[in-house]
């Protein structure tokens, strides 16, 4: 059996004062948005109660590409400074920011049944989410590959930069192309949506940036002990071997 | 096996860094997990080949509005498309249980028969949808699937009550 070696100044868990004020605060931003978003505020003219979806896909839709944004500058520091911290950050967003887009896809089918008539078409925004989706899985298996750690760093954050063109072009699909999908309600210049769905859905846009936020934090905390037991493991099978070698040299 | 083992021996002050190998050790060799990943990397690779392939035959022209489907009709002939347009006419069910009704876009307007699955309850006079079909030789459009499109637009039930509630409570 090989012994794992643990850092000796490896925490027991990945919480801080900061995740345990951040997790307070999506605590409470989450139970002030369902309470408001799916029981307080009224439905919606013409969809009904289906609108309540809307308050979820769509911040979470934000949020993946806040992920995905933290993989872009992860990406960039790595190639400038050639950082295993940024590398670890990079991973982190992206997975959050996967896991985001997966459920963006899954709560736009449950929406699009009641309202399109369908759970699924290949509209542009569709399919760029779904590229989109695809694209950052890829990005994650680079990250698996059984390369030298640095070249493996190198080439994921190469691939996690350009991964992210896809962001502006999934979320200008809709007025690029024709789209089955309503174009952008919220504008910083216009917006058509009355004040209480404004509310949900801001309220909404905030609980899950926290949310996200905390995820990544953690993630990232967990990939850093990670990467930080293989350092260490390496370190101590130096040192055994270094010890093995005096000690066949006093015999 | 020896000789291999030989062949990496270290000399003088050098240390051994090579991997021992222990034959209580179970774990599947790194080769093998390595190969799965590539693996996992072509399916992926595939995967977004085939939906670009989508987004390049599909997606990025995803519908004709009607004036643009009427102005292309001979071009078009039979082939399958989808048009957008605004229900302009109360919807008639024919005999056979096809839906008649009227759509329009810019001006133009365009006659559609649909004989597939019912629509959506968004469904009405005024709201903009996208049917699947065909110009038929008559002129109307034989629509196979129709998609109500959802606006920008968001509008909450009784939300003139809950200003004037707001507005009470501010006076």
């Amino acid at each position: 059996m090989t012994s794992i070696a643990v850092p000796p100044s490896a925490p027991e868990h990945t919480g801080s004062r900061l995740t345990r004020v951040l997790g307070a605060a999506t605590a409470v931003s989450w139970v002030v948005w369902l309470t408001y978003g799916l029981v307080l505020s009224p439905a919606d003219v013409v969809q009904s109660e289906s609108v309540r979806l809307f308050y979820l896909h769509v911040p979470l839709a934000l949020s993946a590409y806040l992920g995905f944004t933290v993989t872009l500058v992860g990406s960039i520091l790595v190639l400038r400074k050639n950082s295993a911290f940024w590398d670890q950050m990079a991973g982190a967003g992206a997975e959050v920011g996967l896991v985001l887009a997966g459920l963006v896809l899954v709560t736009g089918a449950l929406w699009g049944r009641p309202t399109w008539g369908t759970y699924w078409v290949w509209d542009p925004r569709i399919t760029a989410t779904t590229l989109l989706f695809l694209v950052y899985l890829g990005y994650l298996v680079v990250r698996r590959l059984d390369l030298d750690a640095e070249v493996r760093a190198r080439r994921a954050a190469v691939f996690g930069i350009v991964a992210f063109i896809n962001v502006p072009i999934t979320r200008y699909s809709v007025q690029i192309w024709n789209s089955l999908h309503q174009e952008a309600t919220l504008s910083l210049t216009d917006t058509e949506m009355d004040g209480s769905q404004l509310t949900s859905f801001a309220l909404g846009a905030i609980a899950m940036a926290l949310f996200t936020t905390w995820l990544i934090i953690h993630r990232f905390r967990v990939g850093w002990l990670e990467y930080e037991l293989d350092r260490s493991g390496l370190e101590s099978a130096i040192l055994e071997r270094r010890g093995e070698r005096t000690a066949t040299e006093v015999v | 096996m020896t000789d291999h083992h030989d062949e990496g021996a270290t000399s003088g002050d050098e240390l051994d860094l090579r991997p021992r190998t222990d034959a209580t050790d179970t774990t599947p060799p790194t080769r093998r997990r390595s190969w799965g990943a590539y693996a996992l990397l072509g399916l992926v690779g595939v995967a977004i080949v085939a939906v670009l392939g989508i987004a390049l035959t599909q997606a990025t022209v995803f519908f004709y509005n009607v004036d643009e489907a009427l102005e292309r009709q001979a071009e078009l002939g039979d082939d399958t498309f989808r048009m957008q347009g605004s229900v302009v006419t109360e919807t008639e069910v024919r005999d056979d249980g096809a839906l008649l009704f009227t759509i329009g876009f810019d001006g133009e307007q365009a006659d559609i028969v649909h004989v597939g699955d019912e629509p959506s309850d968004l469904f009405e006079v005024g709201i903009p949808v996208v049917v699947q079909g065909r110009w038929e030789t008559d002129g109307h459009f034989l629509s196979e699937q129709i998609l109500v499109k959802h606006s920008e637009t968001y509008e909450a039930e009784n939300q003139d009550r809950l200003d004037d509630a707001y507005d009470g409570a501010d006076g």
